[in-house]
């Protein structure tokens, strides 16, 4: 196996796999925050913001998996 | 290449991507991108100085180009103000409050003096990412050099917010809270595992920033290009000029993580002032 048809195996699965982990952390996250602003609907600004910031730092690993997609993908050629 | 693309588009493509591929390992090299004016005119001039110079200045020159854009249309609404305002005026009134009213909300009244900061960061920011959806433009933050401008944009976020740390607390109270505000014995003997952990957080905060924009936006740039090769390469059996415009949904997919990415990026500015010049009891 060249490193080639390494890279082409494991790149879209590493960029699967830190897509399914943020998925998930995104999943509760908003989960958590619906039920909050369901419970006090007068905080939903509050809790919005927070929930987006949260959203951003969770989705941050996945981005940080797609950089390095981008990077590595120059190398199979 | 994968796709069976006509001829007509095909040379821009694969121009876009060869351009890419020429300038190092560290850019999407196989990734295609949509062509914008300079990427066509740069190609058609190939090899001499002014084309490579275009080529490599393209982020640049989009940015200014969006600057000179912003700053023109804010010059207008605010050249002459009326007590009664016209629609340019009110429009930007409407967006100038509110930015305002949102970022006071998460820093504070105390804090209105980087509200001009934070709104021009985000109209700026919003305006660069939905640069891209226009046709012969580009986004300057997207792209395989868009990481410069983001990179730029975060740095001047991180020297804001030391600066603003500086100026608020005082050389002593500045490494007072890098040092996690020892106050008891147990947290002076942390200081030496505070102090590199608090600023290698504020090092990767400018990291964090411009990768988060520069992913984002480079991925949807390249998820339009992939579809639109696509629709193009659906009819390209029969020959057709026009393709199918499959790409059409993710261009408000677009529409939608540009608005959410140049939110998160002032938000998360935000976010870092008011840790660096919170009170000591409420940071993180």
């Amino acid at each position: 196996m060249t490193f080639q048809t390494a890279l082409s195996l494991a790149l879209p699965f590493g960029l699967a796999l830190a897509a399914i982990g943020s998925a998930f952390g995104l999943g509760k996250a908003v989960a958590a925050a619906m039920d909050a602003m369901g419970r006090q609907p007068e905080a939903a600004g509050k809790i919005q913001t927070g929930m987006i910031i949260g959203c951003a730092l969770i989705e941050a690993l996945t981005i940080y998996a797609l950089v390095a997609f981008f990077i590595l993908q120059g190398r199979i050629q | 290449m994968i796709y069976n693309l006509p001829a007509v588009l095909y040379p821009m493509l694969a121009t876009a991507t060869e351009h890419a591929a020429g300038e190092g390992a560290a850019q999407p090299a196989g990734a295609p991108l949509l062509p914008n004016i300079i990427t066509i005119v740069s190609s058609r001039m190939h090899g001499s100085p002014l084309g490579e110079f275009l080529h490599h200045f393209e982020n640049v020159i989009y940015s200014l180009l969006v600057a000179i854009i912003i700053s023109v249309i804010a010059w207008r609404a605010s050249r002459n103000p009326k007590m009664i305002p016209g629609r340019l005026q009110n429009f930007f009134e409407m967006v100038v409050s509110g930015l305002d009213q949102f970022f006071t909300g998460i820093l504070g009244e105390q804090a209105r003096k980087y509200t001009p900061f934070l709104g021009t960061l985000f109209i700026y920011i919003w305006c660069l990412n939905l640069f891209g959806l226009i046709p012969g433009m580009m986004s300057p933050t997207g792209g395989p050099n868009g990481i410069n401008t983001t990179i730029g944009l975060a740095v001047c976020v991180f020297f804001y917010v030391q600066y603003a740390g500086l100026k608020k607390l005082g050389v002593g109270g500045y490494f007072d809270h890098l040092m996690g505000s020892p106050r008891d014995v147990i947290s002076w003997i942390l200081v030496p595992l505070n102090l590199p952990i608090h600023i290698i957080g504020e090092l990767a905060k400018p990291l964090s920033l411009s990768l988060r924009l520069f992913g984002n936006i480079t991925g949807e740039d390249v998820l339009l290009a992939a579809f639109l090769g696509l629709g193009v390469a659906a009819t390209a059996f029969m020959n057709s000029p026009i393709g199918i415009p499959l790409h059409l949904p993710f261009m408000f997919l677009a529409l939608l993580t540009g608005t959410i990415q140049a939110l998160v990026f002032t938000l998360l500015s935000s976010v870092y002032f008011s840790m660096m010049i919170a009170e000591h009891d409420e940071h993180h």
